[in-house]
């Protein structure tokens, strides 16, 4: 077991990473999903491999939230009808609830951080939507590769004139926030 | 003549009557350390064609329970050939590991109701020629012994769905009613079973349609399963589940979708196994060619691009990626040996594996 998690470690550090251009991000993090996909749970498993300092909680709601706190939003975006369904709310709830906060956000003036962790699997007409939705808010994108293989995300980011940092597998998301927080 | 037509239709009618008695073909190894059934855990299954062999091996080293589930779905049989393949090469050196390789073992007994694919399937394995059992979706009809509802109730919420037929489903009557129909108390015992067991986490091996995309009867391009490859975890166990497939992926490269039980979708075992019982709970789809309802021919044995060796890979490397998962997130996990990972499984084939 150890072995395995060890060898586990020595391949993030193989992982393949692009990065367009690099922008120093800060903590502490705030962390909430936008679609209630378990995208980002994954982001809290992997952001612990790195000590990020971070809060998460799936279904932050506006005023529950002193954004003052932070320096960094993270939206890790995948729509998921189990999980919207778990939650209880419906789409255009769950794009209210993070448009809320996402405002928010940039009064405070934190970092948006739009991440798609869950690739191809997360993309589809509710995912894209909100994606397109919460692109004006986005300081920069981190994606897994196959999510982008239509090219979505890189014209959002050059569009937006902001950077994008790709990944191939969940774990490579690693070595991007290692980058860009500087861990 | 008129003899042989009484013979005949008294053979009918007594099948009609009874259905499809079945027992599997397990040749367990040197890791079973017992062997008992459903019904020591609820007794109105003895004798009855729900009653189902399970498999115990102990280490009898402390630590955790699992429980490892196939045949919940008779078809999906990456599900009961991998508690198959468990049962017949693992050794387990800590903790402990329950297997129940036909879960529903009335749906094992009858064919797929699509009859496009034989009930009994041929394979060579290391003691010759062995039948897999390629059984339906569903409780047989004759086991049930009533008719189907028009609308099918989850017993303890009240949540519908319009397929009647559902109600032969194990999978949508957790945790199931001691005195309701067949299926129900099938479900009911397997709860029963947990608490007494005290497992600590479970596993419910499925399969789904394949990913492949396809074009419908009018010409549209319609996308393939979404349920293909993914780990569907409860609330509880999602870290864990999260773990698992980054593991798989890494390792593996095989990229599986996450997801979490939906509250309100009533009845399933990775949901209601933990809620009645405290066990975590997960449940894995593998892609089953058979079960892509635009296939007009198929084979879910060598099909090339999910061959069920790929399939059985997975589940076996679902297994394995669990209990690391489990070790990291819980501080402890079962320990094995003998269990073939999904390399070895596509690099010396499935069949060696199978005694």
């Amino acid at each position: 077991m150890k072995k395995l998690l060890l060898t586990l470690f020595v391949v993030f550090c193989f992982v393949f990473v692009s990065f367009a251009v690099e922008t120093l991000l800060e903590e502490p993090v705030i962390v909430t999903s936008a679609g209630q996909s378990p995208g980002a749970l994954q982001f809290t498993v992997v952001a612990k491999m790195v000590n990020l300092d971070y809060k998460f909680d799936k279904l932050y709601k506006v005023e529950d939230v002193d954004m003052s706190q932070f320096k960094t939003f993270v939206i890790v975006v995948g729509a998921s009808g189990k999980g919207l369904g778990a939650a209880g709310i419906d789409l255009e709830v769950e794009i209210n609830r993070v448009l809320a906060l996402a405002n928010k956000a940039k009064e405070n003036g934190l970092k948006i951080v739009i991440c798609n962790l869950e690739g191809a699997s997360r993309r589809g007409e509710s995912s894209d939507r909100i994606v397109t939705t919460l692109a004006p808010f986005a300081s920069v994108y981190f994606v897994k590769s196959d999510a982008n293989e239509d090219g979505f995300f890189t014209t959002l980011s050059e569009k937006a004139g902001v950077p994008m940092a790709t990944f191939e597998m969940t774990v490579g998301l690693k070595d991007v926030l290692a980058q860009y927080f500087g861990k | 003549m008129k003899m042989k037509a009484i013979v005949v239709a008294f053979l009918i009618l007594a099948t009609a009557t009874l259905g499809s008695f079945f027992r599997p073909d397990v040749r367990p190894g040197y890791g079973v350390t017992g062997i008992g059934w459903l019904s020591d855990y609820f007794t109105p299954l003895k004798g009855t064609n729900m009653d189902t062999p399970i498999y115990f091996m102990d280490s009898g080293n402390e630590g955790p329970t699992f429980l490892l589930m196939g045949g919940t779905h008779g078809r999906e049989i990456s599900g009961t050939t991998a508690a198959l393949v468990f049962i017949e090469n693992v050794v387990v050196t800590k903790g402990r590991v329950i297997v129940m390789p036909f879960s529903n073992i009335s749906g094992v007994s009858i064919p797929d109701e699509t009859g496009k694919a034989p009930h009994f399937i041929q394979v060579e394995t290391k003691s010759g020629p062995r039948f897999l059992v390629y059984g339906d979706r569903r409780t047989d009809p004759v086991d049930q012994g009533i008719p189907d509802p028009v609308v099918f109730m989850h017993a303890q919420s009240g949540f519908t769905l319009e397929d009647g037929t559902e109600a032969r489903n194990l999978n949508r009557q957790y945790p199931g009613v001691a005195d309701g129909n067949p299926t129900q108390q099938l479900a009911y015992a397997i709860i029963e079973m947990i608490k007494a067991e005290k497992v600590d986490f479970n596993l419910d091996m499925h399969e789904s349609g394949t990913p492949d995309e396809y074009i419908d009867e009018r010409g549209n391009t319609r996308s393939g399963s979404s349920l293909a490859y993914t780990l569907v975890c409860h609330p509880d166990a999602l870290e864990i589940g999260a773990v698992a497939i980054m593991e798989i992926e890494a390792f593996y490269g095989i990229s599986m979708k996450l997801e979490e039980s939906n509250l309100s979708y009533r009845g399933l075992s990775h949901l209601e196994i933990r809620n009645a019982t405290g066990s975590l709970s997960f449940l894995s789809e593998t892609p089953n060619p058979g079960q892509d309802s635009w296939r007009k021919v198929y084979d879910v044995i060598n099909d090339p691009d999910y061959p069920l060796k790929h399939r059985v890979g997975l589940q076996l490397q679902i297994i394995q990626s669990l209990f690391n998962a489990y070790e990291m997130l819980m501080g402890e996990t079962v320990l094995v040996t003998g269990l073939p990972s999904y390399d070895e499984t596509m690099e010396n084939g499935l069949f060696i594996y199978l005694n």
